[in-house]
């Protein structure tokens, strides 16, 4: 008994146990041929002689799960070192594009107003000059004209030098109450380091009935927005002047370079200029033919948005594919 | 427009107003702040008086001068020509450090002792003011010899440039920049009193006479003044270079420095100009157009109110009798008329069309006093004016109509307080309404929310509440809403697919569209005035722009260029569709250790497997378009619910040369093809399906899609799914292959038995053999 107790324990491998087990627990194996001298033994007696075997087979199946556990294991363990690698080798596979920043950071600014039940609105690049100036309270000869210098087709078409043509195009299509923004390509006949002839804006508006829209409201919305897209950073208000908007303000942040201190970015004043906004002029409205209306609008530079937010330093970098920029997006 | 504190502070009293107080308070009302400077005058620099001047024995070009500095005399030694017509000189003394780390120390110039340096403006960090030292005079204020120069606040000033908006041409003047600052800071504007003595009194009309023709829309004031010896002050030279203002000889010079100061446009002539055959000065304004007075003599035209005036008429520093003008014309009239008619414009337009002041007494009364004080100068008496009886313009001003534009309840008596200030006449019309008269040189008021805009600018938007608007809940998802989000998952995919966004301008070089075989906007409607020759039209493809940014990404190293862009693109009507355009050049993948740093570039298979998992299923079929960046042999149509909507090709070998740029492949597809589809689930069998593959030898040039055409045509109910799994061709079968497809065959009513597949694969073959000629292999 000790003996065949001794082979399930030397037994080292799975296969020699295989045999031990044959050898022991096997139609012809020992316990087998055991239980077998049954027959043999007188009645009285049988009883006793089964007990003993009995537990001896319990006792030596015990050893031998014992045994196979232990040696199962083992044989993982083996399995699993043989399949070692070296994981760090691979750490640089990962094959991701990136999203664009502007793309990407105007993604973020439309987010931030669908979540405020804004519509997403568009129109043509293509405009017209009743869309893109006239309607805008900016007749053939307003000065502010030549804030804004302008592509301009053979025939009487221009590329729309910012999104508020779509603010006119929705306002003639539809009726108040309106909540809208307008993201989109705008373009200015101006190149250099800091101006590039494309680049994108988005634009809202609200319209509701006269009395309900305030600069109030302008004041509590966009401050909220810029800390959404810059974080904890104060927000001003300057009174500036556009003709489609009265009264108009210009908005900065303190500057998130330097925290105020005044830096380079914000030629030591503390503050970037962020967005332009105001409570729509009246003339806006007469050339819409809405009446007993109030309204705000703002625009903002996403090309802007996106240099500040990621502190990308050169505007024209942005569009020129460089995968050295673009891959710190992934 | 750029204002000095000083100069400021001869309207309104800024004593107690710091430096950082009148930043904040022009910010805030509108005035944005460009710039700041304050001049800092180094110490020891001193008020000296010039007692001697004596040629340096050994060099020509230097003056030995005794200076009194107050402390005693010093000798110096100057270099300037000028320091000989100097009396009053600023003299930087032993010890003193100037701009540039510049210590003045005892030197010894060509062997005689100096004691310090007489300066010139630029050396004591003051703006250039020409050539030679600084000459100072009693213009600065009571010149004490010793004084230090920075105790002289006109000298050590503080120069704002302020940023205007188009609207505010009343601030383009120090006057109109003070009567903004009195309303915002509360404190009242200083008098200008100045009444100029009439020296002949002889009166005007006696030596000139005004006769107008037309209706005129403009206000001239003339006054006639002898004149000699004309000089100006160093105070007004010194300002006129603090705010960058050129003028050329001293008339000029006072001339500008009066305009700035007051905003009130004026020019002088040479009176002779006007003199006619009873040898008396006679002016002639003819009102030309709405917006046009010229102003002529008897025989030549001299000006164009606001807008002109010819040489021939401008008086100089050698004139001896002047006529002055002072004048007003409405901008928005003048601009309107100068836009139609492309008059030529000089300096001065550009107050005039912002709107100059109107209060031509001011302006006149301005100059002058400062002829007054430095030249003999000797008026008629009286002037020659033409006024013109406007019509006042008038807004009704309710408390409750501002308080709800601006969000916060704003009194009607705070808002009359503030319109006074500002130079509004004020009457009142009920409890909460006034009627307000708009002041002339505030041309840009017209409406309720104009006044809004003054109050809150006077009020300051830091002190309004900001309060959310409460708004009635509606859907506002659209068809816009839906495509923005529908481009934003396919943008995703794209980058998960290993991508990079690429954004180019939506312009292209025209040349190089017609030199690759792409359309063009119709010239007749084309861009009239680009910004460069590459970008002198609209695209009508974006892959140009993508091959240009691949070919710099490989002029950076870059060995797998992956680039997508969706964008705008152009038919030759102009009209606007979107795209979504990708190139892929080199390597396939980054190198690793999985492929030995040798990866492989990218083939006609993998690009197409990465275009599809952007844009979902397809087909492909022989391509049909005809640009020639397309390569004949390896290039598709792409066709979505039997539409073609693109194309997909290996970039053509010539192309791929002039780029410079290796393997590329390319693909262009309309956007719209992809829009997310409403789907409907079809149902799925429960009963085992099987595989079976054919193969069979066809025609070599017998495309799989023809193959695919009689497959689906065949309609079989069983037949889920056929596919090509293998191409093989040898000598052995000369112009012949072999295809091998692998079908799917299942049936939704039962477990199919042997005899059954033996059935549609024989229904498969037939078809086969009569529409493809294929025989089995």
């Amino acid at each position: 008994m000790e003996n065949l107790e001794e082979k399930i324990v030397q037994a080292d491998s799975l296969e020699t146990l295989e045999k031990v087990r044959v050898e022991l627990f096997g139609k012809k194996g020992i316990l087998a041929a055991q239980f077998a001298k049954m027959k043999d033994v007188p009645g009285p007696e049988k009883k006793a002689f089964a007990q003993g075997l009995n537990e001896n087979k319990a006792a030596l199946q015990a050893s031998f799960d014992a045994r196979y556990e232990v040696l199962k294991a083992e044989e993982i363990d083996r399995l699993l070192k043989s399949e070692e690698i070296d994981v760090s080798l691979y750490g640089t596979l990962a094959q991701k594009g990136a999203l664009h920043p502007v793309m990407e950071t105007m993604d973020k600014i439309i987010d931030y107003f669908v979540a405020l039940n804004f519509a997403v609105e568009s129109g043509p690049m293509v405009e017209d000059d009743f869309h893109n100036f006239e309607a805008l309270n900016l007749p053939k000869y307003h000065p502010a004209r030549d804030m804004q210098d302008t592509f301009y087709f053979k025939d009487s078409g221009l590329l729309r030098t910012h999104t508020s043509p779509v603010q006119i195009r929705t306002m003639m299509e539809t009726k108040p109450p309106i909540r809208m923004i307008a993201p989109g390509t705008v373009f200015r006949r101006d190149y250099d380091l800091t101006h590039t002839p494309m680049f994108h804006q988005v634009e809202g508006l609200v319209v509701e009935d006269k009395g309900k829209v305030s600069f109030a409201n302008l004041k509590a919305i966009l401050t909220d927005f810029l800390q959404y897209m810059f974080g904890d950073v104060e927000v001003r208000f300057r009174p500036s002047f556009f003709p489609f908007t009265e009264p108009s303000a210009e908005v900065d942040i303190s500057c998130i370079f330097c925290e105020g201190e005044g830096c380079r970015v914000c030629s030591h004043t503390g503050w970037l200029e962020v967005l332009g906004c105001g409570i729509v002029d009246p003339n806006v409205f007469k050339a819409v033919g809405y009446e007993d209306v109030s309204g705000y609008a703002f625009g903002l530079g996403v090309e802007r948005f996106a240099m500040l937010m990621h502190k990308i330093p050169d505007l024209r970098s942005l569009f020129e594919g460089d995968i050295r920029l673009l891959e710190q997006f992934r | 427009m750029i204002v000095t504190r000083s100069w400021l502070n001869e309207f309104i009293d800024l004593s107690k107003v710091s430096n950082e107080k009148l930043y904040e308070t022009f910010n805030a009302i509108g005035l944005e702040v460009d710039s700041i400077e304050q001049v800092d005058i180094a110490d020891k620099v001193v008020v000296g008086k010039v007692l001697s001047v004596e040629k340096h024995p050994d060099a020509d070009k230097l003056n030995v001068c005794q200076i009194d500095v107050g402390s005693g005399t010093r000798q110096i030694v100057c270099g300037a020509a000028n320091v000989v017509d100097a009396e009053y000189v600023a003299v930087a003394t032993i010890g003193a450090v100037l701009p540039g780390d510049f210590a003045i120390k005892h030197a010894k110039l060509r062997g005689v002792e100096s004691e310090g340096m007489v300066c010139a403006s630029s050396e004591l960090g003051l703006p250039d003011m020409g050539k030679g030292i600084m000459i100072l005079d009693s213009s600065i204020g009571e010149l004490t010899v010793g004084a230090e120069l920075s105790s002289y606040p006109n000298v050590a000033d503080t120069i704002i440039e302020l940023e205007l908006t188009a609207n505010r041409g009343d601030c383009l003047s120090i006057y109109g920049v003070a009567r903004d600052l009195s309303a915002a800071l509360d404190i009242e504007m200083k008098r200008f009193e100045y009444k100029q003595e009439d020296k002949i009194k002889l009166g005007i009309a006696r030596e000139a006479e005004i006769h107008i023709e037309g209706s005129m829309d403009g206000d001239l004031h003339y006054k006639l003044a002898k004149i000699d010896n004309i000089t100006v002050s160093f105070l007004v030279k010194l300002r006129l270079a603090m705010v960058s203002v050129e003028a050329e000889g001293a008339l000029n010079s006072l001339l500008a420095y009066a305009t700035h100061t007051t905003g009130v446009i004026l020019r002088a002539y040479d009176s002779t100009f006007f003199r006619n055959e009873d040898n008396k000065v006679c002016v002639l304004p003819k009102a030309k157009a709405q917006g046009i007075i010229e102003v002529t003599s008897t025989k030549y035209n001299a000006s164009v109110v606001g807008v002109s005036q010819e040489d021939e008429a401008k008086a100089n520093d050698d004139t001896k009798e002047l006529l002055l003008e002072a004048s007003y014309i409405n901008p928005d009239t003048l601009v309107e008329a100068i836009h139609n008619t492309e008059l030529r414009t000089d300096d001065l337009y550009y107050k005039t069309s912002r709107g100059s002041n109107p209060d031509l007494v001011l302006g006149l009364e301005c100059l002058g006093l400062l002829m007054d004080k430095y030249t003999d100068i000797s008026c008629y008496e009286g002037s020659l004016n033409v006024s013109v009886d406007r019509e006042k313009e008038r807004v009704a001003v309710d408390a409750k109509e501002i308080s709800s534009i601006v969000g916060m309840d704003i009194e009607i008596s705070k808002i009359v307080t503030i319109l006074k200030k500002l130079g509004f006449e004020i009457s009142t019309m009920g409890a909460e309404t006034v009627s307000a008269v708009v002041p002339l040189f505030r041309h840009d008021i017209k409406h309720i929310q104009d006044v809004s805009e003054e109050i809150v600018r006077i009020i300051g938007i830091n002190n309004i509440m900001a309060k959310p608007l409460v708004f009635a809940e509606q859907p506002r998802l659209n068809d816009t809403t839906d495509r923005y989000k529908a481009k934003k998952s396919f943008k995703n995919r794209a980058v998960g697919t290993g991508f990079y966004e690429n954004v180019s301008y939506v312009f292209s070089e025209r040349s190089l569209l017609e030199k690759y075989g792409f359309s063009t906007v119709e010239d007749s409607l084309d861009l009239a005035n680009p910004i460069a020759e590459e970008l002198n039209t609209m695209r009508s493809t974006i892959l140009v722009n993508l091959l240009n940014a691949a070919k710099r990404n490989v002029s950076y190293t870059k060995k797998s260029i992956p680039l997508f862009e969706m964008g705008a693109v152009f038919g030759s009507k102009r009209e606007q569709s979107e795209v979504i355009s990708f190139v892929f050049s080199g390597q396939v993948e980054g190198e690793s250790i999985s492929n030995a740093g040798k990866p492989q570039n990218i083939d006609f298979a993998t690009f197409t497997q990465k275009v599809g998992a952007v844009i979902g299923a397809f087909e492909l079929v022989p391509c049909t378009a005809t640009n020639d960046l397309i390569h004949p042999y390896q290039s598709a149509d792409v066709i979505v619910d039997d539409k073609v909507c693109g194309f997909i090709s290996k970039l053509h070998p010539t192309v791929q040369e002039s780029f410079d740029i290796p393997v590329t492949f390319i693909a262009e597809l309309d956007f719209d093809a992809f829009l997310p589809k409403h789907i409907n689930a079809t149902p799925i069998s429960k009963f085992q399906g099987v595989y079976k593959d054919l193969s069979v030898v066809i025609d070599k040039s017998l495309n799989y899609y023809e193959v695919a055409k009689v497959l689906n045509a065949l309609e079989l109910p069983t037949l889920k799914d056929a596919y090509p799994v293998d191409i093989y061709k040898d000598e052995k079968l000369g112009d012949k292959k072999s295809l091998t497809i692998r079908f799917f065959i299942q049936s939704m009513e039962k477990t199919l038995e042997d005899a059954d597949i033996e059935s549609v694969m024989s229904e498969i073959m037939s078809a086969l053999e009569t529409e493809c000629k294929a025989e089995l292999r």
